[in-house]
């Protein structure tokens, strides 16, 4: 068995991100093992200039894609594709559910100023957060995070690659 | 037609932030009375275009206010009373800075494109094809009728000439039958019925069933079921 040709057929398969447990399990190999291998065919597909895809990591999960170099190309090829770009208040709401996770409506709507719930709502529709509990306090208010998704619309690899702010400094500074 | 050239703000504090930006103010030094004016007369306008102006806008006009009266008051050795407010805008302009970043994330994102998740039939031989009712004509519907009478060695018969018969039986004699039925008996199995009647035509256990729903569709009587394909129990 050729691992790498193998998890190359499986991502192309299955087209959405894949998760390394899931490759891990299918292969019998320790996720440890193919996330460094997965490295490496990032590494092997950005540098051969021939090849038209490419491998995207978002989070614990791998995708191929094609290369933003050749963009214009599909772009015209696709005439009538409509980018689906977040609205403002979509994007403030994640901005704050990305930094604080895992948080409440309420603690966003005291950030934002204004009632969040349909915003919420739209976001864990469109699989950008998701809920991971209830926080320990009288009504027991739901907790929101990012998911993996929200990586991927945003092409970054992990959470710890959005701007580091101290938000705690940030915050006595006000003070 | 007129155009209006009005921002959407995000909420209060997009819209202070704007007041703030606009007029160069030291946001650690805000004049309150100066911006309170400012503010009042932006939800006057947004008023004035039929923009809903939500409680939270209404809100920070009261709190811009109270803060004012506050400033006004001899001021003893206690806090700012902007301190609270100011606290919020800050944390508030943090975040907005964020999902500015964000915005440019997710434009450089747009450049990669990748294949949708698909569902891949493994098997060839089963056809599974997922059809929502919305997008079915009823043509469509007609064409896989036939298909699967075909592959079922079913054949209809054409007919050339069509016959309309007299209704045998009516829903309203029916609903009729089930109502005095109820009146002596309590309550009626609709197997019990049919048992009772030995063999009965398709016509008139559908004509049955009709009357069935136009009495609960008018709630004059319960119908009951265990379970599915169970036996059902009418009751007044």
């Amino acid at each position: 068995m050729n691992i790498k040709s193998v998890l190359e057929s499986l991502m192309f398969a299955w087209g959405e991100p894949l998760n390394i447990g899931e490759m891990s399990k299918l292969l019998n190999m320790p996720a440890k093992y193919i996330a460094g291998i997965l490295d490496e065919m990032i590494r092997e597909f950005s540098e051969n200039e021939d090849r038209g895809l490419i491998i995207r990591k978002f989070g614990n999960s791998y995708q191929i894609t094609t290369k933003k170099d050749n963009y214009e190309y599909i772009q015209s090829l696709l005439q009538n594709t409509v980018t689906k770009s977040l609205s403002t208040a979509a994007l403030e709401t994640l901005s704050i559910i990305a930094y604080k996770q895992p948080v409440t409506k309420v603690e966003i709507e005291q950030i934002r100023g204004v009632k969040c719930s349909q915003v919420v709502k739209g976001l864990l529709d469109k699989g950008l957060v998701k809920e991971v509990g209830k926080l320990d306090k009288p009504g027991r208010p739901t907790l929101y995070a990012t998911t993996d998704e929200f990586l991927r619309h945003f092409g970054l690899t992990s959470i710890d690659q959005l701007p580091s702010i101290d938000i705690e400094k940030e915050e006595k500074k006000a003070t | 037609m007129y155009s209006v050239n009005i921002n959407v703000f995000q909420g209060p504090f997009d819209l202070l932030f704007h007041l703030i930006e606009k007029g160069e103010i030291d946001i650690y030094d805000i004049p309150i009375a100066e911006i309170t004016d400012q503010y009042l007369e932006y939800l006057e306008q947004m008023m004035q275009f039929n923009m809903n102006v939500a409680s939270e806008f209404i809100l920070m006009a009261s709190t811009l206010m109270e803060i004012k009266s506050e400033m006004l008051l001899p001021q003893k050795e206690k806090e700012d009373p902007r301190q609270e407010l100011v606290t919020k805008l800050l944390e508030y302009k943090l975040f907005k800075d964020i999902s500015e970043k964000l915005r440019e994330y997710e434009d450089e994102s747009s450049y990669y494109f990748s294949k949708p998740k698909e569902e891949i039939a493994l098997t060839s031989d089963v056809q599974t094809e997922q059809l929502s009712l919305g997008e079915i004509n009823v043509y469509e519907l007609y064409n896989i009728y036939l298909s699967l009478l075909k592959k079922q060695n079913f054949k209809i018969e054409k007919e050339e000439k069509f016959k309309v018969y007299r209704e045998t039986y009516r829903v309203k004699d029916c609903m009729d039958e089930i109502i005095k039925r109820i009146r002596k008996l309590g309550k009626v199995s609709l197997f019990n019925t049919f048992k009772e009647k030995g063999k009965i035509s398709k016509e008139y256990a559908i004509t049955f069933f009709l009357a069935l729903l136009e009495l609960a569709n008018k709630q004059e009587m319960k119908i009951y079921q265990d379970h599915a394909y169970s036996d059902i129990i009418i009751t007044g």
